[in-house]
């Protein structure tokens, strides 16, 4: 019974030293809720709109010119900027001002008109990422569409039926099914993970200073007094008032994003739940090592913090794990919100059930063994704190 | 006081500042551990992590049950793209579907059986992909090579059907594309991953580390109780100006070297577009770090402990990168975010940064951006001044606010004594009582 008493001993400890150091709220409540307002605020409906697009008209404002700059005006995602010159609208591509930008030459209408086969030219601005590829796809279609409205005119002057133009203009068509984002929603695409990471850099970075503080301001032997001399009960007190502080805003968020914003789930949100518990908790293990490597507690923030700034990369979820060298690869395993990514994956994305992300969670739980490693090391530090304090 | 002597004594306290504060960076490791582990090695690292920034050779599953000519035509030409390649061919969709789940195709490409039958009746055929979302770049692969073989097919098949109808030859070139048209990509033609995220993250990390090495410095110092402030009220005569200048110079001086091999040696290691000129690139480099120092020195003045800077504002880096643009479009933001990344001098430098290595701009051509940045170098100086005369006024009535402290802890119920006695034991209150005693 012992042991019980004194984790609920440590327990009640850390809850002061949280309650007298504003530190705490300002290091995980605040910046947890100014990301999640900031990312999910920040891709607004999730699709781009009101892509900046120039159109350099050299025919003089033919029917033409017109009819292709009010095609792409009455488009939901452009916006026209017109342009006298094709100096002036390069200009503003150089300055990252439009996403792409047409050129109309010259007696490109009357061309038309008289079966020449004018030549048009597009420009993309590839430099910003969603940017590009949607003025990409907005300035081929218009394009094509272009096409087969010329085309069109001319099948209905020789008497074909509209099926048959239909046949002659499009004979292929490609659906695309993005399967578990339907909308290509870059919000439910991005903030899925980004979210998880953040509290998940919250987590590390926050118990790496709870447990290092108590060498830098030499409390650490009356911790162990507290524990009973303990070093595991030290960590499973400190633990106890973290993992339900964690817990809750992990599962605040989870319930956020798939209950309240009605994220599509194509598995179950209480599958994402464990999702949760267990980066939470991998979280915790992360820190613990950091510490318990270094037992100095600058060293081990800075340690931290260039490592929770790297997991965003190596969650695989903008370019892909098996897309970077092979050397760094095997680094990705590393990362609790890598393990978390595939997971979700599998639940959200496909639904698959506990056949599909059963192995995940066991990467996560490995996580748990690696604060054991270190913990005797940590305790030699607590007692002779004979490393740097600050 | 003469001139002369005012500036003889300007530049004597200017040395000793910046004398003071060089040797403060070199003695304490977490700021090395930032400024040259992370300034140096950081912008390497990303650029490997992001080499291949090409997503080639995405494996699809194609289900194909048409099985005709026409199909096996277009499944050839998908496994010749470079975006596609074709791994498996699975009898049905439940079991391509099966591959997808394990990770082993990113798309699937499907063919209905009437698929031939409807392109020699001369209907409309269709194709379906089914892509894989859990990243955006397999998705886009998918989408792009089974799309440009539909282009290419589209065109035979048009000429095709023309010439069943008697049109043939040129004119039939032209009833198939009246309107012929260009795709240029001038920058970035493969829309490679590595240009959008590295020109972007390069300069976030010099900003980032500076700012975070600055605040682990000043927080030191103040926990010390050696806050750079104090200097004006033990010094008489002695301005703002001197010292952040002198400790600007400092870390200018250092940012500025990193700056200078992040723009120009780091690209050429990894490949990186190099359009701009050296000369635009050392005035970006000046300008940017000249803006970062301030913008840190400002900042950093709310920092009052050396840890609490990743507390605080580590979350604020993947924020920064977001806000320069360089994925989701600048003009796209919502109008709150366009203003707030005023704040920021990455969202310029990078804009600018980006347009002169890789769209061959000048800084003249970013004159906009350029003019931004010094306006925010000259508000954040001026703020810096204004909080160091603020922290000495905090500072010199410190006892005051301890007081009043202490007051309110009282008056809400706070035994500092006994909170002391459970967090450090009898030693923290011995220690406490001691210095109260001092203190009187």
């Amino acid at each position: 019974m012992g042991r019980l008493q004194n984790i609920r001993a440590v327990a009640r400890r850390e809850l002061r030293i949280i309650g007298q150091r504003p530190i705490y709220f300002f290091g995980t409540i605040v910046p947890l809720v100014l990301s999640t307002i900031f990312y999910l605020t920040f891709f607004g409906e999730g699709t781009a709109e009101k892509l900046p697009v120039g159109v350099v008209d050299m025919d003089r404002a033919s029917y033409f010119s017109k009819a292709l700059g009010r095609e792409l005006g009455d488009n939901q995602l452009c916006k026209v900027v017109t342009y006298k010159s094709f100096v002036e609208a390069r200009t503003d591509m150089q300055k990252g001002k439009i996403a792409g930008f047409v050129v109309i030459p010259e007696n490109t209408y009357k061309d038309v008109l008289s079966f020449r086969r004018p030549t048009f030219a597009f420009y993309i601005n590839g430099l910003y990422f969603v940017g590009g590829s949607m003025a990409y796809k907005e300035l081929l279609t218009m394009a094509n569409m272009g096409n087969g409205a010329v085309e069109r005119e001319f099948l209905r002057a020789y008497g074909y039926s509209e099926d048959e133009i239909m046949g002659m203009i499009q004979p292929i068509i490609v659906e695309c099914h993005p399967i578990g984002n339907k909308e290509i929603n870059f919000n439910y695409y991005l903030s899925s993970i980004l979210l998880p990471a953040v509290l998940s850099m919250i987590i590390i970075i926050i118990l790496i200073y709870s447990l290092g503080s108590e060498m830098k301001y030499g409390t650490s032997r009356h911790l162990l007094r507290t524990s009973g001399n303990s070093i595991t009960v030290a960590i499973a007190g400190k633990l106890y008032v973290y993992t339900i502080l964690f817990s809750i805003l992990g599962l605040g968020l989870i319930f956020l994003l798939y209950d309240w914003l009605d994220f599509p789930i194509a598995g179950h949100v209480w599958t994402m739940v464990l999702d949760m518990l267990l980066l939470v908790l991998s979280s915790e293990a992360m820190a613990i090592f950091f510490i318990g490597i270094f037992p100095v507690t600058r060293l081990a923030m800075s340690a931290g913090a260039l490592y929770s700034i790297l997991a965003f990369s190596f969650s695989g979820f903008t370019l892909p794990v098996e897309q970077m060298p092979t050397a760094i690869q095997s680094l990705a395993i590393g990362f609790p919100i890598r393990h978390y990514y595939l997971y979700y994956v599998q639940d959200v994305l496909y639904g698959t059930g506990f056949a599909g992300w059963w192995q995940e969670a066991v990467h996560m739980l490995l996580f748990l063994f690696l604060p054991l490693m270190v913990m005797p090391r940590l305790k030699k530090a607590y007692i002779y704190l004979n490393f740097p304090r600050n | 006081m003469s001139i002369y002597s005012y500036f003889k004594q300007w530049f004597k306290d200017f040395l000793e500042i910046f004398d003071k504060e060089l040797g403060e960076i070199f003695h304490d490791s977490g700021a090395m551990l930032i400024f040259f582990f992370a300034g140096i090695i950081y912008p390497l690292m990303y650029n490997g992590i992001y080499y291949h920034g090409l997503l080639d050779k995405t494996n699809i599953a194609v289900v194909d049950n048409a099985d005709c000519p026409e199909s096996r035509e277009y499944i050839r030409e998908i496994d010749a793209t470079r975006e596609c390649n074709v791994k498996t061919k699975c009898v049905n969709i439940d079991q391509a579907k099966k591959l997808m789940e394990k990770g082993k195709v990113h798309g699937i490409v499907y063919f209905p059986a009437d698929y031939g039958e409807r392109l020699n009746r001369k209907d409309q055929a269709f194709i379906y992909i089914y892509a894989d979302m859990s990243s955006f770049l397999y998705y886009k692969d998918a989408m792009m090579s089974v799309n440009h073989v539909m282009i290419s097919q589209l065109h035979d098949i048009q000429i095709e059907r023309y010439r069943e109808a008697g049109i043939v030859g040129e004119a039939a070139e032209m009833q198939a594309k009246p309107l012929q048209y260009d795709e240029e990509y001038p920058y970035n033609k493969a829309f490679s991953y590595q240009i959008f995220i590295c020109t972007a993250i390069l300069l976030v990390i010099m900003q980032q580390t500076m700012f975070y090495g600055m605040a682990l410095i000043s927080g030191t110092q103040r926990e010390e109780k050696r806050s750079y402030a104090k200097l004006i009220s033990e010094r008489k005569g002695l301005g703002a100006g001197r010292i952040i200048l002198a400790r600007g110079s400092v870390y200018g001086m250092i940012y500025l070297a990193l700056t200078l091999y992040v723009l120009t040696i780091v690209p050429r290691l990894f490949g990186l577009p190099q359009l701009g000129g050296f000369g635009d690139l050392f005035g970006l480099s000046v300008i940017f770090v000249i803006d970062c120092v301030f913008f840190s020195m400002f900042w950093s003045s709310f920092i009052t402990r050396r840890e609490s800077i990743f507390m605080l504002f580590l979350f604020m880096s993947p924020i920064c990168l977001f806000l320069t643009g360089f994925a989701w479009p600048w003009y796209s933001m919502p109008k709150f975010y366009q203003i707030f990344s005023y704040i920021l001098p990455t969202t310029f430098g990078v804009q600018t940064f980006m347009n002169i290595s890789c769209a061959g701009a000048d800084l003249v051509t970013c004159h906009d951006a350029v003019i931004t940045l010094t306006i925010q170098s000259i508000v954040y100086c001026l703020l810096t001044c204004l909080t160091i005369y603020i922290e000495d006024w905090i500072l010199r009535h410190k006892t005051q606010f301890q007081e009043a402290k202490e007051k309110f802890a009282e008056k809400a119920g706070v035994d500092i004594e006994e909170n002391l006695r459970i967090i450090g034991g009898e030693e923290a209150v011995e220690r406490y009582r001691q210095e109260r005693q001092q203190k009187q």
